[in-house]
């Protein structure tokens, strides 16, 4: 795996960083859109028991549906995005309506051969997707970009905010944005998690034919849940588009789905309170580390990127070892599954 | 005691079903009918095609051929979920405790017609999904009390002895509202006293609530004891329907199923197993 260290976080990096508040809005607005699309894997993965590696294909589905409508078909970017969840919703109820009905191990490798199929159908399907040019603004109008309705607002965000805050960050806007999303996102699902609905994906999580043999059509609740976890992507899809500002087919690809798991195993299976703090600790390790002053040579830029990621790595081993739920997961749950 | 009786039709009709695995008929044209109000038990060998005919019955397999039909209705290729709304609920041979809930949890889970699993409800009714969630939370803690688990409420299922298990099984499967209960191997792995309990727990369904109940058992014993009527399978069909002691004598059973052990040994103290 090779990851260039300017994908990470679009932009320059120099130590004075540490202390540049830019950088680390922007680690903010990362650690949010991974926050929503690990509380998708939770519902998905924490709360009914199927292993869904697709996220990145949801992401991809909402932002391309969103960019492609608003440039190609002249749909107004508000109405683009509820018609872009619509696609991605629909989209995962194709996909789950075949793979759901697999065992739980099978439908974790159907969904990751969807999600590449997506990606590789993005990055060839030149005329409607820009291929690996990426979308961005209409190559025939390019004063008609997809983020253009975003920015107005994001600039009278800003202008409001330098009331207080002289030159407040850019992308300031959009990390209150998301992390509004963030939060309302959790606090319904947390509403969910004591209904009846829930119940009943606990017990396809413990037991999919108890739940079967006690009258429950357990199908359409593995359904549901994968519709809303493709809500979730779709959305965490188009914040993606607003941050990066293209919808580029390597920024779907199967990697993100794991940077996603690993948030979500730190923040601890089952339970939709960590998540937000596993994408916060996770994206401030992986980025603060970069932080870590190593002579070059022996240490090149590439060679840092690499020893980064293997930080994490071990702080997810770490914690594995030593505390398997994570940070809010129950360990009678852990323990009793075995 | 049966609405299903009390009009002379059996509660469940079994018509010549037959499962193939490959080449194997492990049910090769199974008759039976099961009366309402009963409790009757399902015996024969090991490999005689019990439990696949358990499993063709609540839906989990698919028959290849003949009829189901429950209170006159063909329910034979029917998904579970639905055979268990029609009112015929089934427990496994190896419990199925859903482990990392707590027991209230399992029970609650079981009860049919909850506004609360539908995502519309929960949006638009919240009132409607209240007020079933109070009623299934007091059926459920009632039924525990029944079963003395009471104390185990909000212990996750998983922390439960095999016996207690079991005995969250049966209730768990009682809040679905059964109309015939199937229990494969209820008493299987659990220590006698518990074992005692559950049997009595299985006569007062019958009595009090008209429950009828279908179950397959080895312990002899408990069958001829604790049953109103017994089916005898052997090679994927019913060789033998009767009374207890009707079927004791059987020629066909003795040759089939107890083989060698003296009659009245398999009426008596010792299993066969």
């Amino acid at each position: 795996m090779t990851l260039d260290p300017g994908t990470l976080v679009p932009l320059a990096v120099t130590l004075q960083a540490l202390t540049d508040p830019d950088f680390w809005v922007s680690v903010g607005v990362l650690a949010g859109i991974y926050a929503i699309v690990a509380l998708g894997l939770q519902l998905n993965t924490g709360f009914t028991g199927i292993v869904n590696f697709g996220m990145a294909a949801f992401m991809a589905i909402g932002a391309y549906a969103m960019a492609i409508l608003v440039l190609k078909a002249g749909f107004s970017f508000w109405l683009a995005l509820p018609c872009a969840v619509l696609v991605s919703m629909l989209f995962g109820v194709l996909v789950g309506l075949p793979s759901l009905r697999l065992r739980a191990d099978y439908f974790a490798i159907a969904t990751i051969a969807m999600a590449e199929v997506v990606r590789l159908f993005a990055q060839n399907a030149r005329g409607l997707t820009g291929g690996n040019l990426g979308l961005f603004c209409d190559l025939n109008d390019p004063s008609n970009c997809y983020p253009n309705t975003w920015n107005d607002i994001s600039e009278s965000i800003n202008n409001f905010i330098s009331n207080f805050w002289s030159d407040p960050p850019t992308l300031l806007p959009l990390l209150i944005v998301i992390w509004v999303t963030v939060g309302l996102a959790t606090l319904v699902l947390l509403r969910l998690q004591r209904m009846p609905w829930s119940r009943v994906l606990r017990a396809i999580r413990e037991d999919e034919d108890a739940a079967k043999a006690l009258g429950k059509n357990t199908l359409a609740f593995k359904l549901q849940s994968l519709a809303i976890a493709a809500v979730l992507g779709s959305i965490a899809g188009f914040f993606l588009a607003l941050d990066l500002r293209t919808v580029h087919p390597l920024d779907f690809e199967p990697l993100v789905t794991f940077f996603a798991f690993s948030v979500l195993i730190l923040g601890g299976l089952g339970s939709y309170r960590g998540v937000a703090v596993g994408a916060v600790l996770f994206w401030f390790v992986l980025e603060g580390t970069r932080f870590i002053d190593l002579p070059d040579p022996p240490f090149t830029e590439t060679r840092i990127a690499a020893v980064r990621l293997a930080l994490t790595g071990l702080l997810l081993i770490g914690l594995m070892a030593f505390r398997p739920q994570g940070l809010f997961g129950k360990r009678e749950e852990m323990v009793i599954g075995e | 005691m049966n609405d299903a009786q009390s009009n002379g039709k059996p509660l469940l009709e079994v018509a010549d079903v037959v499962k193939r695995f490959g080449g194997i008929r492990a049910v090769n044209g199974a008759t039976m009918n099961i009366g309402g109000g009963r409790i009757t038990a399902l015996i024969g060998p090991n490999g005689a095609g019990k439990t696949t005919l358990f499993n063709v019955l609540t839906g989990f397999y698919k028959g290849d051929r003949g009829s189901v039909r429950l209170r006159g209705e063909e329910i034979l290729g029917d998904p579970p979920y639905e055979i268990a709304r029609k009112g015929m609920v089934r427990t496994f041979q190896i419990t199925k405790a859903l482990a990392a809930m707590p027991v209230i949890d399992n029970m609650m889970l079981a009860a049919p017609d909850q506004p609360g699993e539908r995502l519309r409800n929960i949006a638009f009714r919240p009132g409607a999904v209240k007020a079933r969630e109070t009623e299934v939370r007091k059926q459920a803690t009632e039924l525990l009390g029944l079963f003395n688990l009471t104390d185990l409420a909000d212990a996750y299922a998983g922390t439960l002895s095999g016996g207690q298990r079991k005995l969250l099984e049966l209730a768990r499967a009682l809040m679905a509202d059964p109309k015939l209960l199937m229990l494969d191997e209820p008493m299987a792995g659990i220590n006698p006293t518990l074992g005692r309990r559950l049997l009595d727990h299985m006569q007062n369904l019958r009595r009090e609530l008209g429950v009828t109940i279908l179950f397959i058992e080895h312990d002899m014993e408990v069958v001829m004891n604790h049953s109103d009527r017994v089916v005898v399978m052997a090679e994927g069909r019913v060789i033998a329907e009767g009374e207890p002691h009707e079927v004791r004598k059987d020629k066909r059973v003795i040759d089939a199923y107890l083989g060698e052990v003296a009659v009245d040994t398999a009426a008596g103290e010792s299993s066969v197993e």
